[in-house]
């Protein structure tokens, strides 16, 4: 529960022919992270050209399926694969006894998938095409109108004529101003009259010679000629007639492509989804491709990592497919390869809601502190001591219990905090602000302010030393003896920091700051800062400048850290002065008028104050706390699964 | 303020990495191990395995200066911060124009994927689902409904009436450019006028370089030439560049160039020797302003094209060496860039 499950290193050797339906055993099996390992005598990756083919394959069949309107045809649920609807054995179990496609039954798919593609695409092209159509029709309707409205007739304009040469269309707005200085070059004119969204419409005029020449400068400006048609260059009534006409053409065209659209869907439908079945029995080998298969002609070759405590299931879900064609050799990571090991964690039912919110900073390295644990109990505790009252934290308390849909996961989360609430409410002796409800175990924050400040302090004082320690912890895990002893967030700032507090405490009591303590905070001081030039890869002045910056910057934080602690007590006292003020409030009130303010202050104070030292909390376990041993830098254990390779974080405690 | 101070802090600190045209002219006549060695000693570890690992060296270069470019990135804010971005993602751009012409070529995933670059954090196109794209209309149709839309949407048109991928490269360069304009006006007034000179040189070197090229090299009609080049308000303005298309030749564009220009460009007879006087120039001008105290954004823009001239001249160093060109032959090429 405190650091990451132990990791094995599994190679497994197969049949190049059986790689296929190893793929999908280790997929079944769904504890193997494919990775790529170059221990492994052959470099070749035999699946890449199965990856690249079952790629194309997926993305043409999404295609189609989109086409087709059968999005949803082809998965019913993530873990589930898509399959043709039959009753017998469910889909994990179907997997797990079906022969996955080879390269060639993979390439056949393909190319029908092609060929389903060509013959849709011709009908999707078209439906392009209409739209587009569609689109300039009433755009061309438009400009039609305000042509009619221009005091120009249209026919002579366009007619052919030996000295000018008359154009109308349409170009982007934004090349409008360029396009025209460029014309103006080859003694045209663009005059424009009309503007429809980023198009604008014109009329582009010049000497018929010349006009051949700037019939590139057009096409590089993405100008369309606006076709007029001759029905248009007539009476506007007939003008009308021809665009109602070509209205209803396009329509008739657009209902026909639908009726395609339908067929296609009817015709290759139950295929379809027999090939999104095939494709997702090939995606395993198609994915481990990417990461870790080699092998030769012969022999295909698996690595990745598998969680010590699955490498026996593992090797038995091989043998039941494979009956001993296969060979597995395990091992444990290298030293050197600690940093790719990915990390898995392993978090009681209970304490799974708190996983989102460390993860939401960064997963654990392999073997780095877990600090999910960590955080669960500081969080709880500080919101408790930052919020005690028993009747706010059990409003909070019920609140968190009817969460539901998106906010379910912070239902655990928040009913601890109330939880914690409630007994730090017995503690402070508060219910609803009120003082003189219960008697307090302990006494109210307000009684005595500075004895909070203090203990508050001294909380975390204690917090930041146990990061130094964490810090220490998680770099001797990485094999780095020398961070863990010099590093400003490890052991010598620890000696540091705990020199100069004990330093100050006994300056404070009037003993001063005695030799032994300057001693020990000069040489914690002086290891840090060559530590850090030493390890700090750059040119010599670089070298000293970080190494006095970071060291300075380190010192200051520890002790910016340890006050930032102080708003725990300060949030406390808040609490109080809010309840105050809220009873002020309804004081001057009567009646209704009292009783409505006094709810309405209260949940304020539950909802604006709570969230208010939720966040606060989450800063400080976050920038007080993680951001100083917890590297979060950890890669995601993703194992092969049937239905696409997921991020697993957490699995639960067998 | 205080990210001001570490903009320029850190600008300076790494201003001291930067290869002086002296040290790269050095290098050409060292041995390939020798080179190694110096690559090492800077901290370029990277580039110092040269072209014995897998990975492409253009590749190393650019996540070195994207590397870079996030750390000076990191202080900035508003649009200052979107001048820089912007200037990161013309590799972004390059990537655009890699998946069209693959589309147009017909290559297959594989080959494509090692040719299109990493861009880490700045990413902001999804390269899988792209290059899955069935043909260039749909590639096309998928970028513009992704962030270069507004780069993409107007060079679709020009491609799809002339089926010309001249044009779409030269649109879609040209876009983006115009785009980078815009930005840098934004903020043209905070950094001053050092940014602005920055930009200036710029953008008229690459307006100024077209120009020729398009004119004289591809032959293309003035009309044509002028619409191809970016729209800008430096020292090249619009008008200018009306008047500069139409003019006969090499040496009548250059007479008719504002006094610094044409100072600088004078007895120039081909397009190269234009393109390496005022690349020069204007490395010598960027050097200037990082040694200034100019603006912080302004230094690190300096910096950034610096670096990246910098890195290009190690590049064909290593590349000479690779190919076991003679010293001299290396020497031209650097020539170009220095």
């Amino acid at each position: 529960m405190l650091r990451t499950l132990p990791m094995r290193h599994v190679t497994v050797y197969v049949l190049a022919s059986e790689a296929a339906d190893t793929a999908l055993v280790l997929a079944a099996h769904g504890q193997f992270a494919p990775a790529a390992d170059g221990e492994v005598p052959w470099g070749g990756n035999p699946a890449e050209s199965y990856r690249q083919v079952w790629l194309q394959a997926t993305s043409r069949l999404q295609r189609i399926l989109q086409w087709c309107g059968l999005e949803d045809g082809g998965r019913q649920q993530t873990d589930s694969p898509a399959r043709p609807q039959r009753s017998g054995p469910s889909p994990l179990e179907e997997a797990r006894v079906a022969a996955a496609p080879t390269l060639a039954e993979l390439e056949a798919l393909h190319a029908w998938l092609g060929e389903v593609w060509q013959a849709c695409s011709r009908c999707h092209d078209e439906h392009l095409r209409l739209e587009a159509e569609q689109k300039r029709l009433v755009e061309l309707e438009q400009t039609y109108a305000r042509l009619t409205h221009l005091d120009l007739d249209v026919t002579r304009l366009l007619r052919a004529d030996a000295l000018l040469k008359v154009r109308l269309g349409q170009v982007p707005s934004a090349h409008l101003k360029r396009l025209q200085e460029a014309l103006a070059l080859a003694g045209h004119v663009l005059i424009p009259f009309d503007q429809a969204q980023e198009m604008s419409f014109a009329l582009v005029a010049g000497p018929r010679p010349a006009a051949a020449g700037v019939d590139d400068l057009l096409t590089q400006a993405g100008w369309r000629e606006l076709p007029v048609p001759q029905e248009l260059q007539t009476h506007p009534a007939a003008a009308r007639a021809h665009l109602e006409q070509e209205k209803t053409r396009i329509e008739a065209l657009a209902g026909a492509c639908r009726q395609s659209q339908a067929e296609h869907a009817a015709r290759y439908g139950a295929r379809l989804q027999e090939a999104a079945w095939r494709l997702e029995l090939a995606r395993p080998l198609a994915e481990a491709a990417a990461l870790g298969v080699h092998g030769s002609r012969q022999i295909t070759v698996f690595t990745g990592w598998v969680p010590r405590r699955a490498q026996n299931a593992l090797v038995a879900a091989l043998e039941a497919r494979l009956h001993g064609r296969y060979r597995v050799i395990a091992r444990e990571p290298h030293a050197d390869e600690l940093d790719r090991v990915p990390s898995l964690l392993a978090h009681p039912r209970w304490l799974r809601p708190f996983t989102p919110l460390v993860r939401n900073y960064g997963l654990p390295c392999y073997g780095e502190f877990d600090p999910t644990l960590l955080f669960a109990f500081s969080y709880v505790l500080l919101f408790g001591a930052m919020f005690g009252d028993v009747g706010h934290g059990a409003a909070i308390f019920l609140l968190a219990a009817g969460l539901r849909g998106r906010l379910a996961w912070l239902r655990t989360v928040g009913m601890a905090c109330g939880a914690a609430s409630i007994a730090f409410g017995f503690v402070y002796g508060s219910v609803f602000g009120h003082e003189d409800l219960l008697p307090a175990l302990w006494r109210s924050p307000m009684h005595d302010p500075q004895q909070l400040l203090t203990l508050a302090m001294v909380a975390g004082a204690g917090f930041i030393a146990a990061t130094h320690l964490l810090h220490a912890y998680n770099r001797l895990n990485q094999g780095q003896v020398a961070a863990a002893l010099f590093e400003g967030a490890g052991l010598a700032g620890l000696v540091f920091y705990a020199s100069v507090l004990d330093g100050l405490h006994a300056l404070y009591l009037g003993q001063g700051f005695g030799p032994y303590h300057a001693a020990g905070a000069c040489l914690a001081l002086g290891a840090i800062t060559v530590h850090r030039a030493r390890t700090h890869r750059a040119t010599a002045v670089e070298r000293i400048l970080v190494a006095l910056i970071e060291t300075s910057e380190a010192v200051i934080r520890s002790f910016a850290n340890t006050l930032s602690f102080l708003r725990v007590a300060a949030f406390s006292l808040n609490h109080v002065a809010l309840s105050f003020a809220v009873f002020a409030l309804a004081g001057g009130l009567g009646g209704v008028g009292r009783e409505f303010t006094l709810i309405l202050g209260h949940a304020l104070i539950v909802v604006l104050e709570g969230g208010i030292v939720a966040i606060q909390c989450m800063r400080l376990m976050y920038y007080e706390g993680f951001a100083r041993f917890y590297n979060g830098g950890g890669v995601e254990f993703r194992p092969l699964r049937l239905g696409g390779r997921e991020t697993s974080l957490t699995v639960g405690v067998v | 303020m205080l990210g001001d101070a570490y903009l320029d802090t850190r600008v300076s600190l790494f201003a001291q990495g930067l290869w002086s045209d002296d040290e790269l002219t050095a290098l050409v006549h060292r041995s390939p191990a020798e080179v190694s060695q110096a690559l090492n000693a800077r901290g370029l570890t990277e580039l110092a395995a040269g072209y014995s690992i897998h990975s492409s060296l253009e590749a190393r270069i650019i996540a070195r200066l994207l590397q870079e470019s996030r750390i000076l990135v990191r202080p900035l804010q508003g649009e200052e911060r979107q001048f820089l971005l912007y200037w990161i993602r013309r590799f972004e751009v390059s990537n655009v124009k890699t998946l069209i012409r693959a589309r147009l070529s017909g290559e297959c995933q594989a080959e494509l994927a090692p040719k299109l670059i990493d861009m880490g954090p700045f990413a902001r196109l999804d390269l899988t689902a792209l290059t899955q794209t069935e043909d260039v209309r749909s590639l096309m149709r998928a970028l513009e409904a992704g962030p270069y839309a507004e780069i993409v949407r107007h060079a679709r048109r020009a491609f799809e009436d002339s089926q010309d991928p001249f044009i779409l490269d030269a649109t879609l360069d040209r876009a983006y450019l115009e785009g980078l304009v815009r930005h840098a006006r934004a903020v043209e007034g905070g950094p001053g006028a050092a940014l602005h000179d920055l930009m200036s040189r710029l953008i008229d070197r690459i307006n100024l370089v077209w120009l020729l090229r398009y004119r004289f090299n591809y032959d293309l009609p003035p009309p044509r030439v002028y619409y191809l080049l970016v729209g800008a308000h430096y020292q090249l303005g619009a008008d200018l560049l009306r008047r500069l298309v139409t003019l006969p030749d090499l040496a009548a564009v250059l007479a008719a160039l504002p006094t610094v220009y044409a100072r600088l460009l004078a007895g120039a007879d081909d397009v190269f020797a234009v393109t390496c006087r005022l690349e020069n120039a204007a490395a010598v001008h960027a050097r200037r302003v990082l040694r200034s105290d100019a603006p912080p954004l302004a230094r690190a823009f300096a910096y950034l094209l610096l670096r990246e001239r910098g890195l290009r001249g190690l590049r064909a160093v290593l590349r000479g060496h690779h190919l076991g060109l003679p010293e001299d032959l290396i020497g031209r090429a650097l020539g170009h860039l220095h």
